[in-house]
């Protein structure tokens, strides 16, 4: 017995020891390990639908243009990255692009203007379902949707190339704005199978950084590609991708020095962080907004009949500004988001400077709820405490999605406000997959959700009230005049008309307020100080990352708080 | 009798296909009439409403469920199961990166359980009534009751924050593959033990228990007394008498246990950010990756099946009369 605890007790000494020694040679100091939640699922940027998965293709395979965001004006910017230059012609039908001539695959390939026109090709071919499918509104387009290639592309030369665009179409540099991928490696694949046969494949890269391995479910590690004009040998060598499910594990390796940076820390993880001194937090100017959606029009009469009829509770205009009011959003903030909420009015962040709107938001107060109640008709006419209308008692189910605390709290909240003003809810918690059909159907009143306000601003998708196209107004919100400027909108070329529409939409909305807009949310990134160049933008913060240094001098590998 | 045990291994294994098939249709209607959507990730204001049909149609979800089920049924006897609608590839190659992880990493664990399961229940119930049986006991009791994500988190606390002996997350470091092969053992290792004390520790004590509780009625039985009559020794006793007589329900939970550990470690592997067959699980069934769950819950149900096969046939090797009672 004595033998085999021995024997046991140097197995362990040795599967201990042994590790530790390598473990030393694991501190490669150029390097910068990101933190994040899952894995992705391709890397493939025809396929990389999710955040990481855009961010990390798209630090592999180089757009011809880099966006870039002015923060001066609050616009999106474009500079040079594959193309070195551009000219568009007189009417803005046709642009030529000059390549650069230096850019080489990572099979030592050239890239030329073939593999731009290939990827055009295969991003809008159905049979590859890509994610840009059915988006290239301004290029002709055959019936399945796919670019007429022959009519939009003359390859001038293998480094200069003219792309012509739909006649009477508004184009602009968003939409040529998509990583180019190599003919070469792609070409020879069956499109009907190419989303199966391509994982087959192994990446053939043209940007800052080439794939050195990817560990399912553990790491994916990307080199410094050596050959790109990006390269430069004073900046970071490598970015590891490391995959920690566990919200609360990351928050500790971060801390420890084995992770530099990492996003979406909670507010009240803030002074933890805030002690140790090399750690540096940082909030990512707004983009993202959580709302209450009342729907516009009935549910049950749109199920049975398929015909749109105000809705019992919130088809009023009236009824809608009289939930605003009730609805608490600064206690929300001060709960829940501190600093990094402000409160929201409208569908157009503050970031985007020249066409956001200034309105005073709708204040909480009780009083004006209950006013604009009665002025829409509701009344406690039995003395219940629950407000009525023709019989009609104004109690309803409110959905909200399960595990976020912050719309937790905020329903709590906005269920006691209700009730002191008689007003029932039934808050309701699902899972967002189950909740999501139910939006897209319209089948429920009320329920609580966010949204990330896209680059370039789009409102048309949210606020349009033709169905074709706008397929995420959940709230069936209809204003012919709202229709009229976003139709406007999209076929705009001045910047400063469409600020001006812009601002006329976001009034005309909160006249409305189809939705109650609650707080815009500031994404807070945490980072190991020795990380220098880090440019925060409303942009993802990895954007630019192969233009990060790294402090050698200072190793935060083990926390020290600054007290 | 070895015809017989022949014919009773082929129904068994007739009666597992059957149960297998069973479940696999009983999750595909379940699946297919339950709310979400497997193409909802291809919603947003980014894309194109008509890439959802297009996905629709090429997942084969525009098709009536009974066409489905039969495509289903026709595929799975060719082996195929499908290809998943996250990774876009076959789901037995998807299952293939994530399952030697799992049977390594459950194996390893069930040794720990058995090993350290037996020996504490062994040594306990040799000082039987004493403060140290008693304390085991309790602690025993204690750990039971914990769940497995409170173990994990508070050995990250102290060994790998406060005290920073093990990693705290991943199955190796980023420059294991630059490292010799004895270095990647260890480094494998050293990532390894706090993930496998979070899982073990709770069928430690589920071992001890039943163990512990078996030998106490078998020290008790009067065959023990008679044997012991006759001056046989302790030590002969306990090995050759009370522990055979005692193991026999062990093994029955071995097998059940095994199984578990086996089908995925779903806690653990998060907490520990580990790729094994648990997390799989619910990364696709949070996706609705319909065929990715299928294909899990068919590797699962087979090596539950398995598992306690093999349990059965261990109690029958022991005891003959457990042999006769599976023949009959």
């Amino acid at each position: 017995m004595k033998k085999k605890l021995f024997i046991i007790t140097l197995l362990f000494l040795v599967l201990v020891f042994l590790p530790s020694c390598s473990k030393k040679s694991d501190q490669i100091p150029n390097q910068v390990v990101i933190g994040i939640d899952s894995d992705v699922e391709s890397l493939n940027p025809l396929f990389s639908f999710s955040g990481y998965e855009n961010n990390i293709s798209e630090l592999l395979y180089l757009k011809l243009v880099q966006s870039d965001w002015d923060d001066e004006n609050g616009s999106l910017v474009y500079s040079p990255m594959l193309a070195k230059s551009w000219k568009w012609n007189n009417d803005s039908s046709s642009i030529i692009f000059y390549l650069r001539d230096d850019v080489l695959w990572s099979d030592s390939q050239q890239v030329t203007a073939e593999d731009v026109v290939f990827s055009f090709d295969i991003y809008s071919d159905e049979n590859i379902e890509s994610k840009l499918y059915d988006t290239f509104n301004n290029f002709d387009l055959d019936k399945t949707k796919h670019i007429k290639i022959k009519k939009s592309f003359e390859v001038i030369d293998p480094y200069t190339l003219k792309i012509n665009f739909k006649k009477n179409s508004i184009p602009s540099l968003i939409d040529i704005d998509l990583p180019v991928i190599p003919k070469h490696v792609y070409d020879k694949l069956d499109r009907k199978k190419f989303a199966i046969l391509e994982k087959e494949i192994s990446l053939v890269t043209n940007g800052p950084f080439i794939l050195k391995s990817w560990d399912k479910n553990q790491a994916i590690v990307l080199t410094v590609n050596k050959n790109s004009f990006l390269y430069d040998s004073k900046h970071i060598e490598k970015i590891i991708f490391k995959i920690v499910p566990d919200y609360t594990s990351r928050l500790t390796q971060l801390k420890k020095g084995e992770i530099d940076f990492m996003e979406d820390i909670r507010t009240d993880d803030i002074p933890s962080l805030k002690q140790i001194d090399f750690i540096q937090l940082s909030p990512l100017p707004a983009r993202e907004y959580d709302y209450i959606g009342w729907n516009n029009i009935d549910p049950e009469t749109l199920k049975k009949s398929n015909k749109i009829k105000p809705n019992k509770y919130f088809g009023d205009p009236l009824v809608r500004k009289a939930l605003t009011f009730a609805v608490n959003r600064q206690e929300i903030i001060d709960e829940y988001l501190g600093d990094f909420g402000q409160v929201s009015f409208g569908p157009v962040s503050p970031i985007f400077k020249s066409s956001f709107a200034e309105i005073k938001p709708l204040e909480y107060n009780l009083d004006s709820a209950k006013y604009y109640l009665s002025k829409a008709g509701w009344s406690d006419s039995d003395k219940d405490g629950v407000f009525d209308k023709n019989g009609l008692k104004f109690s309803f189910p409110f959905y909200i999605t399960n595990g976020n605390p912050r719309r937790e709290f905020a329903s709590t909240l906005l269920k006691n406000s209700l009730i002191s003003i008689g007003i029932n809810i039934e808050v309701k918690k699902m899972d967002l997959q189950v909740l999501m059909p139910k939006l897209f159907a319209k089948e429920i009143d009320a329920w609580m959700l966010g949204w990330v306000v896209g680059m370039p601003l789009d409102m048309y998708v949210f606020w349009h009230s033709s169905s074709d196209a706008s397929q995420l107004n959940f709230t069936s919100y209809n204003n012919k005049i709202v229709d009229k400027y976003l139709d406007e909108y999209k076929i705009t070329k001045s910047e400063i008309l469409k600020d001006e529409l812009a601002k006329k939409i976001q009034i005309l909305i909160y006249n409305d307020q189809p939705v109650t807009f609650l707080y815009w949310i500031q994404n807070l990134v945490a980072y190991n100080k020795r990380i220098q160049n880090l440019k925060i933008t409303p942009l993802e913060p990895i954007h630019y990352s192969w233009n990060w240094t790294v402090n050698l001098s200072r190793l935060g590998s083990r926390a020290k708080t600054g007290k | 009798m070895n015809k017989e045990i022949i014919l009773s291994l082929f129904k068994r294994f007739i009666t597992s296909i059957v149960v297998l098939l069973l479940m696999l249709s009983f999750l595909f209607v379940l699946l297919r009439y339950s709310p979400g959507d497997p193409t909802q990730k291809f919603v947003s204001a980014k894309l194109s409403p008509n890439l959802v049909s297009k996905v629709k149609e090429s997942f084969g979800l525009d098709k009536p469920v009974l066409t489905q089920y039969k495509n289903f049924l026709v595929n799975l006897t060719t082996g195929d199961l499908g290809v998943s609608y996250t990774y876009r590839e076959s789901v037995i190659s998807v299952i293939k990166k994530y399952l030697p992880f799992t049977i390594i990493f459950s194996l390893l664990s069930f040794l720990i359980q058995i090993l350290l399961g037996y020996y504490l229940a062994l040594y306990s119930i040799k000082r039987k009534g004493t403060y140290v049986d008693k304390a085991i006991q309790k602690i025993s009791l204690s750990v039971y009751a914990v769940p497995s994500f409170v173990i994990g988190v508070l050995l990250i606390y102290v060994f790998s924050w406060k005290i920073n002996l093990f990693p705290s997350s991943g199955l190796t470091s980023f420059n294991n593959q630059s490292s010799s092969f004895i270095l990647q053992l260890g480094d494998y290792a050293v990532h390894m033990i706090l993930p496998l004390i979070t899982l073990s520790l709770g069928g430690i004590t589920v071992f001890y228990k039943y163990l512990r509780d078996n030998l106490d009625e078998t020290f008790n039985s009067h065959f023990v007394m008679n044997l012991r009559s006759y001056g046989i020794s302790e030590k002969e006793l306990i090995k050759k008498h009370i522990i055979p007589n005692s193991i026999g329900p062990m093994i029955s939970v071995a097998g059940i246990e095994l199984g578990i550990l086996l089908s995925g470690a779903l806690i653990t592997e998060v907490i520990f950010g580990l790729p094994g067959m648990g997390r799989l699980a619910i990364t696709a069934i949070l996706s609705r990756d319909y065929p990715l769950i299928i294909g899990c819950t068919f590797i699962s149900g087979v090596l539950i099946i398995l598992s306690n096969l093999l349990a059965d046939f261990i109690r029958a090797k022991m005891d003959k009369r457990i042999l006769i009672g599976m023949i009959n």
